[in-house]
């Protein structure tokens, strides 16, 4: 591979546009996830069935901030209700 | 591309018929000049190709630039339906296992959506990775409200399973794959930070 990089410039990442976000090393949201997933396991992958659960992953990485807060309308979520707290 | 300038053989024809000093010189001249300004195009080339590509996503490259405040007032179409495939790749030297979780997703256009991958570090020691995606077909990259995509970075240590999260939202066609390559980094590799970064 160093051959082929003689003469290139360094490769400098650039962010993503709605910005990066770390990782879930404690695996806080894990639980989202996995609820998430089986939402889409039994639904046969289809996203328009699974949208609460995926709209309840993400704010739980906006609770724990692992996200940057955005308005639900950003995420396209207007057309779901607000998520009532909930528990880990 | 564009190869190096050399072999303009066909310059000397300027010389005949002319003061054999002169002509001859600036003959040179402009075969010199030919070949300093092909070897600049070819040069200058590699970014402006690196430009074109991604202000008309041509191969795949997804466009920069867009607008955020477009997500908010998309609507959903529920007539049709997209599938989006996931793909993982990782470079050959690169040890992660990386895979995606959900072999696709069905969604309509104007949703969005996400999914999520995994990479798994099984080495003992740290690894930094950094990806690069790209969307097939390639017209899927350049709709104007389409394949808003994350990319991300990742710094995993010692046999961490990560899932990281990624949301795209897609438009006009029918089998969309998503695919990210990872890479690792060099030493010296300058991140940028998140922009709350903490």
């Amino acid at each position: 591979m160093a051959s082929m990089t003689f003469g290139q410039k360094t490769f400098t990442p650039t962010p993503p546009q709605k910005g990066s976000f770390p990782l879930d090393h404690q695996g806080e949201c894990k639980k989202f996830m996995l609820k998430y997933m089986l939402c889409l396991h039994e639904n046969k992958n289809k996203n328009s069935l699974c949208r609460e659960q995926s709209r309840d992953y993400l704010a739980c990485r906006m609770e724990k901030g692992l996200m940057a807060q955005e308005e639900w309308d950003k995420l396209g979520y207007s057309d779901l209700e607000t998520p009532k707290n909930h528990s880990t | 591309m564009m190869c190096g300038g050399q072999g303009e053989g066909g310059g000397a024809r300027g010389g005949a018929g002319q003061g054999s000093g002169q002509g001859t010189r600036s003959t040179l001249y402009y075969i010199a000049a030919l070949g300093v300004l092909t070897l600049g195009l070819s040069y200058a080339a590699v970014p402006l190709y690196r430009i074109f590509c991604q202000a008309y996503s041509y191969g795949g490259t997804t466009q920069q630039g867009h607008d955020a405040e477009k997500v908010g007032s998309m609507e959903t179409v529920k007539d049709r339906m997209l599938k989006i495939r996931f793909n993982a790749d990782t470079a050959a030297s690169m040890t992660w296992n990386f895979r995606p979780q959900q072999r696709e997703v069905q969604v309509y256009p104007g949703e969005t959506a996400l999914a999520f991958y995994t990479a798994r570090n099984p080495t003992d020691r740290p690894v930094i990775g950094v990806s690069t995606y790209n969307v097939i077909p390639f017209d899927a990259g350049q709709n104007s409200s389409s394949t808003h995509m994350k990319r991300f970075t990742c710094q995993c240590s010692s046999t961490l399973t990560q899932s990281l999260p990624m949301i795209p939202k897609m438009e006009n066609i029918d089998i969309i794959t998503l695919s990210y390559t990872f890479f690792e980094a060099r030493e010296g590799l300058q991140l940028p930070l998140p922009q709350f970064a903490r």
